[in-house]
């Protein structure tokens, strides 16, 4: 049985075809790749596989079982969770209250217990000390920097102690200090048990971090393997300098 | 250790000051025995309590109810109806009014909460004219536009007769900020701070949107709906266009936004500021229109200069000033040396 | 009930129906063009309705000439409050134009009763009072009068559109503004015409209004929220999906008044509203608002 795999999804905008009869495996455990040129499908993608978007067509399967057609809040609550290419917070909550958001379970318990001052809390607490942000906890998330709000994002998405993690472009727009933090970070939650399914740009990280890539282009998977293999593979570099 | 004992005092200036605003409320009544003033005591206390209970769903989420006033008219009616026609006890229906405009709210919230355009709105400004024609056609039940009259509470003077709904008001205003307090706290309060920051950010951290939102407008409608069978029984008599008017609704808003929609205490702020001038002015003017000319200026001001309202503004003022003269770093000055990349993909 | 009834009914509705188009092509267009819930829509309305009425019984000016005024006087309002009030709204801009569009409602609401009272008004002039019969269907002048004039207005804001540059610009603009300022069209400005001929076009529909209905200075609400019921069926920001519902919901109202009673005719708004949000939440006519007009 494959981890997290999707057959021949498909989404088209008006006459666009975004994503084309996607086939797509990823290994549990591994830090996989999704790479391809600018407006080859990858978001698309990922909003398919988290129900943000609805699919034309297609399967999308998580452990055994069809995440297709769930809502985006149900795909969390089974697991996967997500971060997106221009980075996403709750600007005018604080940074610990954007650590406190997240969903572990759904039950009226969990929902109403206190999450200011009490186990909840503490959870946070550990993870904003591990990323570094344990200063910054009563400061709107408005007022961080980019770097640290990439850095919020995904401490706060492991708040709800997702198996996989789909990023959109985790390295996009920070700087090489900030990138070696946060693929460090990947690196460490990857060899604790989190899947990752990473879509990026910076190709020496992805060729660093990455245990396997899929290459898309306009929206069709062209070709898939180890990072030796992809970097020589004709027809990815076509994908690239072709047009 | 200096901070430690500043946070004491702090605390307990906090706490003194809730205990006096406490013993002040509840000594009122006797404070100022004046039927007149009881009168507008009761009408305040009122408002803050229904303020609040707007805010609960509008501070959170972020989504504006313009038809409040729909469900406080249901609650009253269906009070009324219970007492005239069914010879119900008064007071375990207005309860029961509360679980009643709850269930209500349940449809209205499931219809008006589908899409996120601004249906949400729309839906709630009809339901007061769904309301207010159901009220006039339904004669049968609701006495139509000759309204239904109660029978009023025995065994109490004409002096004292609003000191039993000053309290029943009172209490309700307690319970809603209990809960509205919570709730803040609360794993789902997050939740839905965060829908009003971001919806689809939050669905993909696990919030269920649609059922926190729902969950939030109906505890919103219900308490707003136990308010209208107090104000029934209080009042002993009901007519459509009375409750059924956008005006009670946009009287919430004005107060909670006055206040400010943010805080616990803002909603009441508001109301204690604005019942007794509104009464006054309508005293005073009563045969003009001024206090609702004076009513929308006063929301349009608010909302192009003081959006915040006036808890949080104040708050934040403070902050500033404190962190000016402590020189306290804000997070501007991070540790790390990212600010090369600052700006970039934003 | 005789067929002849019901076809009588059914002309009267087109009527409405038609004055209906009008005042909701407004609405939808204003939130087409900026997402804001024009609340105070129907008080431009009556208040229009209030200007004409004055007009005529105070200073003897036929309504019809003094649409002459009323008409570039709501559009050069209707440009300064977007640029002066709702262009400065910075956070949850949609809610925040919802209150700031209330505001507008009660500040005019209060303002007609400070002027004017409460009482009930109409404007009745000489030619609109009486009716004609066609094929022994009776047409009454007001309506018919209303009728023509909005569709005349209708057709002239559809005609610019659709075939202006100004139209053009301001189409782009309601499927994706970003996309729309990339393209180097200025959208704030775009967005402040659009507020502009939105309320313009409430000016004609107000006059329609004061020779129809009576009128005082509250009933706003009421007509309010029927044109957003109607809104709501055609799709928000659809005009053309406006206009239909509108027409629609004219006849549909008109055979319930005469084969149930008043208040299920108004009630048939919110009945309809509901099993629109049910059926069809974006609306019957809209589909989807990158695809709309
Ligand atoms: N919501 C949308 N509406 C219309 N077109 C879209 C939408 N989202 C994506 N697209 C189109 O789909 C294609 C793929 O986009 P995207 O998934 O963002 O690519 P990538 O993330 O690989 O850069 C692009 O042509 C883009 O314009
Ligand atoms: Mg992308």
């Amino acid at each position: 049985m494959t981890y997290f795999s999707t057959y021949s999804l498909s989404r088209s905008f008006g006459g666009v075809r975004a994503v084309n009869d996607a086939t797509v495996e990823i290994e549990q455990g591994k830090i996989s790749a999704l790479i391809g040129p600018n407006g080859s499908g990858k978001t698309t993608f990922f909003n398919l596989v988290t129900g943000m978007i609805t699919a034309d067509a297609g399967k999308v399967l998580f452990k055994g079982s069809s995440i297709g057609g769930l809502k985006p809040h149900q795909v969390a609550l089974r697991g996967v969770g997500r971060t997106f290419q221009i980075t996403r917070l709750f600007r005018e909550m604080t940074v610990l209250e954007n650590m406190l958001v997240p969903v572990r379970r759904f039950g009226v318990r969990e929902l109403l217990k206190d999450a200011v001052g009490g186990s909840e809390a503490a959870r946070a607490m550990l993870w904003l000390d591990r990323v570094g942000l344990t200063k910054l906890q009563g400061e709107p998330a408005a007022n961080l920097s980019y770097g640290q709000q990439k850095l919020l994002e995904l401490a706060s998405l492991m708040m709800s102690e997702p198996e996989l993690v789909l990023l959109d472009e985790p390295a996009g727009g920070v700087n090489p200090v900030m990138i070696q933090r946060i693929s460090g970070l990947v690196r460490e939650l990857n060899s604790e048990g989190t899947t990752f399914f990473i879509v990026e740009h910076n190709m020496p990280l992805v060729m660093d971090l990455c245990d396997h890539v899929v290459v898309f282009d306009a929206g069709i998977p062209i070709a898939k393997g180890t990072p030796d293999v992809i970097r020589d593979d004709p027809k990815v570099i076509e994908a690239y300098l072709g047009g | 250790m200096l901070s430690g004992s500043k946070e004491a005092i702090g605390r307990f200036v906090k706490w003194g000051t809730l205990l006096l605003l406490v013993c002040l409320a509840l000594a009122y009544p006797w404070l100022f025995p004046n039927p007149y003033l009881r009168f507008v005591g009761v009408m305040t206390v009122m408002y803050m309590g229904l303020a609040t209970s707007w805010n609960l769903m509008a501070g959170n989420t972020g989504y504006v109810s313009l038809g409040h006033s729909a469900f406080f008219g249901v609650g009253a009616y269906f009070t009324g109806i219970m007492i005239v026609r069914f010879d119900m006890p008064p007071f375990a229906m207005v309860a029961a009014a509360g679980v009643f405009v709850g269930l209500f709210a349940i449809v209205i919230g499931w219809l008006a909460l589908r899409t996120r355009d601004a249906s949400f709105v729309i839906v709630t400004l009809a339901l007061v004219y769904i309301m207010l024609l159901l009220a006039q056609g339904w004669r049968g039940l609701t006495g139509g536009s000759s309204g239904l009259s109660l029978p009023r509470m025995e065994g109490i003077g004409r002096e004292d007769a609003h000191v039993p709904f000053y309290f029943a008001f009172l209490i309700l205003l307690a319970v809603v900020l209990f809960t509205t307090w919570w709730i803040g706290r609360s794993k789902f309060g997050m939740g839905l701070v965060a829908i009003r920051g971001d919806e689809d950010k939050a669905a993909a951290l696990g919030v269920n949107t649609d059922l926190y939102k729902l969950i939030a407008f109906v505890l919103s409608a219900g308490f707003t709906g136990i308010g209208g069978g107090i104000y029934v029984y209080w009042f002993s008599y009901i007519e459509p266009f009375f409750v059924f008017s956008i005006t009670i609704g946009v009287n919430m808003i004005l107060m909670a936004l006055l206040g400010g929609t943010r805080s616990l205490f803002g909603p009441a702020l508001g109301a204690l500021l604005l019942v007794p001038g509104t009464q006054y002015l309508i005293g005073e003017y009563g045969s003009t229109q001024l206090h609702v000319v004076l009513t929308g200026l006063l929301l349009g001001a608010i909302v192009m200069v003081l959006p915040m309202g006036i808890i949080p503004s104040l708050r934040s003022a403070a902050a500033h000033l404190w962190s000016a003269s402590s020189g306290a770093s804000s997070a501007a000055t991070c540790t790390e040396s990212d600010e090369v990349a600052e700006g970039v993909g934003r | 009930m005789s067929s002849h009834l019901l076809l009588q009914a059914v002309v009267l509705g087109v009527l409405t129906g038609g004055v209906y188009s009008l005042w909701s092509a407004g609405l939808t267009l204003i939130f087409g063009v900026m997402r804001v819930v024009n609340i105070a829509h129907a008080a431009f309305l009556v208040l229009s309705a209030y200007l004409s009425w004055f007009a005529y019984t105070e200073l003897g000016i036929d309504p019809l000439l003094s649409l002459f005024a009323t008409v570039p006087a709501f559009f050069v309002v209707g440009v300064l409050i977007q640029r002066l009030l709702l262009a400065r709204l910075r956070d949850h801009v949609t809610m925040m134009s919802v209150l700031l569009t209330t505001a507008l409602a009660i500040t005019i609401e209060g303002s007609l009763g400070m002027l004017w009272t409460g009482s009930h008004r109409g404007i009745e002039i000489s030619y609109s009072t009486s009716s004609f019969s066609l094929a022994g269907i009776s047409f009454p002048s007001d309506q018919v009068i209303g009728f023509v004039l909005a569709a005349l207005t209708f057709f002239a804001l559809f005609m610019l559109l659709r075939h202006s540059r100004y139209g053009k610009a301001l189409r782009a603009t309601i499927q994706n503004p970003d996309a729309a300022s990339l393209l180097g069209i200025k959208t704030t400005t775009i967005q402040g015409i659009g507020f502009g001929l939105g309320l313009a076009t409430a000016a004609v529909g107000g006059l329609i209004l004061g020779l129809i209905h009576p009128f005082f200075p509250a009933t706003h609400w009421a007509w309010i929220a029927r044109i957003m019921a109607i809104i709501v069926l055609g799709g928000l920001g659809s005009v053309t999906g406006a206009a239909l519902a509108a027409l629609l919901m004219g006849v549909i109202e008109s055979v319930v008044l005469v084969t149930l009673s008043p208040v299920w005719a108004g009630m048939i708004f919110y009945l309809v509203l509901a099993g629109t949000l049910v059926f069809r939440p974006h609306g019957f006519f809209g589909g989807r608002l990158a695809e709309r007009f």
